[in-house]
């Protein structure tokens, strides 16, 4: 460690003794960081585990739920990391078509 | 005399002149300003800056519709009949980002805007959680409004209301508080999930769509599970309505049958508050008082709703690019409202002005 020597902000922060930093309360986010951290019982099945609740036309609840951040897994971070993902396919029935899949590099 | 017979004639000239505007928002950020009784579109306006509209909060006066925008990081002020922006308030500052999961509203005198902020300190290596809390903006400030004060609120609420005077403000999330927004205090809790019912546990609410403004009911539908009958029965689950008086702080729930559907969200009838609708995939009609489903016709999936001022119409909004208009007394459908473009309306609360 005494021959590496931190270049930015970033690793001179890593680099400061644990110790003289006051530790940290972990705290239940009211809010997620990435949607893709929450997970919910998604698209195949409904609150009561058969069908009939599921949404009617399926593409009706896409914006619904990726512009609150809900049932992410299966989609995109809208709110937080992939915010471009639908720009200019506002309606999710005529242009779900268009959404992409996305890859961990996006 | 003369005097009198003439301002009742103006004020009845002015009371039939008066009619339903119902707002609703649209992807990218626009708001929309619709006659309901003529089906259509008087005003689309856009919003200023980053996009995603949600929930929507417009003073008694219905000039102007407050927006939260911007990936819920904004509250933007929209002025109904011209577009224009008269208030911004954009809540992330600096290494601070703030959201609100949907719970924002505006004191009914207009003064006042309420919203339920979730601050993270968003460091380089670390998410710092911060304490959950409503911040207070003056609507005169205009667009950059900064917040006049704060408190600290519970997490997980989802749905602001005004009360009867601008010190009062109801809170909905795992339970319904009700905030002296003066003191910045909670003065009274109705306990959801804390309740402690004989036979039942705790209920299940998903609701962010304000709607009362018809009634001054805030009114949800609720899941429970019943604790005195065996899992396996169709009893074992209970769908219910509950609803709120925002003037008078008193609350009520009621099981209206076996959790069979999917239900986001309800209105109560003006004409008759003992009548309520319900809505997802499916329109029910609920007899509160007798707790009882009158009436069930299926639709497409709409998540927010509202009624007419007559108590005659039912307008299902959310989702995909249409508003579907039902008959209240037979539930059938009787007009769609295409959103202009063929925007989506996601989460989009649906609010009646009328004037």
């Amino acid at each position: 460690m005494k021959r590496l020597l931190p270049l930015n902000e970033k690793a001179r922060s890593l680099a400061a003794p644990a110790a003289s930093q006051p530790s940290g309360e972990a705290a239940l986010m009211s809010n997620v960081v990435g949607c893709t951290t929450t997970f919910d019982p998604g698209w195949e099945l409904d609150a009561f585990g058969g069908m009939a609740n599921l949404c009617q036309p399926i593409e009706a609840d896409l914006y619904g739920c990726t512009d609150t951040c809900w049932w992410p897994a299966q989609l995109a971070d809208l709110v937080n990391t992939s915010p471009e993902w639908s720009d200019g396919k506002n309606s999710a029935i005529r242009d779900w078509r268009e959404l992409q899949i996305l890859f961990p590099e996006d | 005399m003369r005097i009198w017979l003439a301002l009742l004639l103006a004020l009845t000239a002015f009371s039939a002149a008066a009619k339903d505007l119902i707002v609703v928002t649209t992807r990218p950020n626009m708001l929309h300003v619709i006659d309901a009784e003529a089906r259509k579109v008087l005003h689309s306006h856009v919003i200023p800056g980053p996009g995603l509209p949600a929930n929507i909060a417009v003073p008694q006066d219905g000039r102007v519709a407050y927006v939260l925008t911007n990936r819920t990081e904004s509250v933007s002020g929209i002025e109904l009949d011209t577009g224009k922006e008269v208030f911004r308030a954009d809540m992330s500052e600096g290494d601070v980002r703030v959201k609100s999961m949907l719970a924002m509203t505006v004191s009914l005198d207009g003064q006042y805007l309420y919203v339920h902020q979730i601050p993270t300190r968003m460091k380089k290596n670390e998410y710092e959680v911060l304490d959950t809390r409503i911040a207070v903006y003056r609507t005169a400030d205009g667009v950059g409004a900064r917040p006049v004060r704060t408190f600290a609120a519970p997490r997980r609420i989802a749905l602001l209301a005004p009360g009867a005077t601008s010190d009062r403000l109801i809170a909905m999330g795992w339970d319904i508080h009700v905030f002296d927004a003066t003191r910045g205090a909670i003065d009274k809790t109705f306990p959801l999930r804390h309740w402690q019912r004989a036979g039942f546990g705790e209920p299940d609410i998903l609701d962010f769509f304000p709607q009362f403004e018809q009634t001054r009911i805030l009114s949800s539908p609720y899941y429970v599970p019943r604790t005195d009958v065996a899992p396996t029965s169709p009893e074992a689950m209970q769908m219910g309505m509950l609803t709120f008086d925002l003037d008078a702080e008193t609350m009520t729930t009621k099981e209206i049958g076996n959790a069979e559907l999917v239900f986001f969200s309800s209105v109560i009838n003006p004409v008759d508050r003992n009548e309520a609708f319900m809505v997802m995939n499916n329109l029910f009609r609920v007899d509160l008082a007798a707790g009882a489903v009158t009436g069930r016709v299926p639709t497409r999936t709409h998540y927010s709703m509202n009624i007419s001022s007559d108590g005659k119409e039912v307008y299902l909004a959310g989702g995909a690019d249409v508003i579907s208009v039902h008959d209240a007394a037979t539930l059938r459908k009787t007009a769609e409202i295409q959103m202009p473009g063929g925007s989506d309306q996601g989460g989009t609360s649906i609010r009646i002005v009328r004037r």
